[in-house]
């Protein structure tokens, strides 16, 4: 469990992070999200303590950090950024059991978490684990920076945009593991990003920050039906909230049974959201939709009556 | 990485230190055999009745001027890493306008100028010319140091420590092998540069491969000029060659 009181920090006269309060429990994942500058970075790095904080406290579960010898505390904190930070100088193996070498494990210890964990992220041990950073593409960096955070199992992982600077379709594979890992391992994260369809999909708590200041905080679906104010309705998508909405939302848990009716001709597979079967509605201009499951077999129907009338459950 | 250089890595030892071996081999073959080309001297000096120096023999003058380089090159890798580390570390930070200032303004210094200024100070003999070298070669790896400290990039030095390392751990596993090819660059500059400023030692009573230059100049012996330079030149070359083999397997 992580716990801010008026966290505050000052870089000379600008104030960066202003008396922030905030609790992330155990196994929640929060993403902070906010316009660039607004002190995301540093809220996060003062909880790690790469920078220390001038005012209030900040607690893991509930023992103040700064209790803490700030080594210590790294090394049970995994860390994750958006230029993944690897070392340039060794292999992909290397990199991944840093940290499990610096709390002094045994070398086969090490050797068989590094090659779960790189098993764990879909990188082949045979292939990757004697190459050397530059010989990764972005997206495999960006799963040896995750596995290297993870090596130590640290309860807390903090990640700062760290699918910041994939293509799309990388940056949604590697979202879609990010939730399955999340699923399995119950991380406390905290997680910043730009995107706010990232943000949406992954966190079980949104935070709003504004100029060094948190403006709303809460669940996804509470942020996107009461925004507080007009800053934070158009930073979650404005117009598009209702898609944005429709898109946490899984056809699976709104379809019917089948009817006596004749099949729709268009289908949709059941994992797929709202927001994605009103697009294909919208696309052949049809009002009904076949739900499938993943052998393709129909197991369902979707009316665009039925989609309008869903709601976050 | 591993891929590009495992071609390299399968030419054989023997090629890949070819040129430093060829170097050192005609060095030695010539400091030791320097008697048998009186013919070739007699050609520039014909009129001289003594065209070989003989008042100390070559190797022993190369042995020192060696030994001189190698104590001043040691001591100049020792400290101005230390120095270049000491100015990048939390503590030091104050002075590293400083000292990288000093660094690049110095090497305009004439070593000349140094030796001058290190002779009332130290006295006649082999100190001076250390010290001298030591000062002037102290420059180029000082600022190599730090540019290679400086080229770490800034998101893997914060990865360092927000993995857990220590300062110390953070410099020696990740900020000196990075900067590694760095400071070797700086210290083959400084040698090659300390091999051919050594020569200067003889002026302040320092005995080296410099003894037959300024004896040749003071008696008008050309033979002698070319014997040392010829020598000097090729223990630069030979120095340079192993230095340059050296980087390319950093
Ligand atoms: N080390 C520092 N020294 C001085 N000012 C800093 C430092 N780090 C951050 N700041 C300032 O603090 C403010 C918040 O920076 P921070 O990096 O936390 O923003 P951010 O929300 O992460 O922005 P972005 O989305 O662009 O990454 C900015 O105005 C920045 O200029
Ligand atoms: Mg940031």
């Amino acid at each position: 469990m992580i716990e801010l009181f008026d966290v505050t920090k000052r870089f000379g006269d600008e104030t960066a992070v202003d008396a922030i309060s905030l609790r992330v429990e155990r196994g929640e994942l929060c993403a902070l999200v906010g316009t660039s500058g607004c002190g995301k970075s540093t809220t996060l790095r003062m909880i790690n303590r790469l920078i220390e904080h001038d005012g209030g406290e900040i607690h893991l579960d509930g023992q103040p950090v700064r209790a803490f010898d700030e080594v210590v505390l790294r090394r049970r904190i995994g860390y994750v950024i958006q230029s993944t930070g690897l070392f340039p100088h060794w292999t992909v193996a290397r990199n991944i059991g840093l940290v499990p070498r610096l709390l002094k494990w045994p070398k086969s210890k090490v050797r068989d978490r590094v090659e779960e964990l790189m098993q764990l992220l879909g990188l082949p041990v045979a292939e990757f684990a004697d190459k050397y950073p530059r010989q990764l593409s972005g997206g495999q960096a960006q799963r040896v920076g995750v596995a290297r955070a993870l090596a130590a199992d640290p309860d807390i992982l903090l990640m700062d945009e760290p699918f910041g600077a994939l293509d799309p379709i990388t940056r949604a594979t590697l979202q879609g593991e990010m939730r399955e890992l999340q699923a399995r391992l119950h991380k406390t994260v905290v997680f910043v990003t730009h995107d706010m369809d990232e943000a949406l999909a992954l966190a079980d708590r949104l935070v709003v920050m504004h100029q060094g200041r948190i403006v709303q905080q809460g669940s996804p679906v509470d942020l996107l039906r009461e925004p507080a104010n007009p800053f934070v309705e158009s930073l979650l998508g404005g117009m598009d909230r209702g898609l944005k909405e429709a898109a946490l939302i899984q056809v699976s848990e709104h379809m019917l049974p089948l009817g006596p009716r004749l099949l729709a001709s268009e289908r949709i597979p059941y994992g797929a959201s709202l927001s994605q079967a009103l697009s294909v509605m919208l696309w052949h201009r049809v009002d009904r939709l076949t739900v499938v499951d993943e052998e393709d077999i129909p197991i369902g129907e979707l009316s665009l009556r039925r989609l309008l009338g869903a709601k976050v459950p | 990485m591993r891929s590009a250089t495992s071609m390299a890595t399968q030419v054989p030892a023997l090629q890949r230190w070819l040129s430093p071996i060829v170097w050192l081999t005609v060095l030695l073959v010539l400091t030791l055999g320097m008697g048998q080309l009186e013919w070739l001297f007699r050609l520039i000096e014909p009129d001289l009745r003594q065209v070989i120096y003989r008042r100390a023999d070559f190797l022993t003058l190369l042995g020192q001027h060696v030994l001189v380089v190698g104590i001043a090159s040691l001591l100049a890798v020792i400290v101005g890493v230390a120095a270049a580390v000491a100015v990048t570390r939390e503590f030091g930070r104050d002075f590293l306008p400083l000292v990288s200032q000093l660094a690049s303004i110095g090497q305009t210094f004439p070593p000349v100028a140094v030796l001058a200024l290190a002779v009332p100070a130290l006295g006649f003999g082999t100190l001076p010319i250390i010290v001298a070298l030591l000062l002037y070669g102290l420059l180029p790896i000082v600022r190599n140091t730090l540019a290679g400290i400086d080229s770490v990039d800034p998101q893997v030095h914060e990865a360092a420590r927000a993995m857990g390392m220590t300062p110390w751990q953070v410099l020696r596993q990740v900020e000196l092998p990075l900067a590694a090819p760095f400071i070797l660059a700086g210290i083959r500059t400084s040698v090659t540069i300390n091999i051919a400023t050594a020569a200067l030692g003889t002026t302040v009573g320092a005995s080296n491969l410099g003894d037959p230059i300024i004896s040749g100049i003071v008696n008008g012996n050309t033979a002698y000029i070319v014997q040392g330079a010829v020598l000097i030149g090729l223990l630069a070359l030979a120095v340079d060659s192993l230095f340059e083999r050296l980087q390319r397997r950093a």
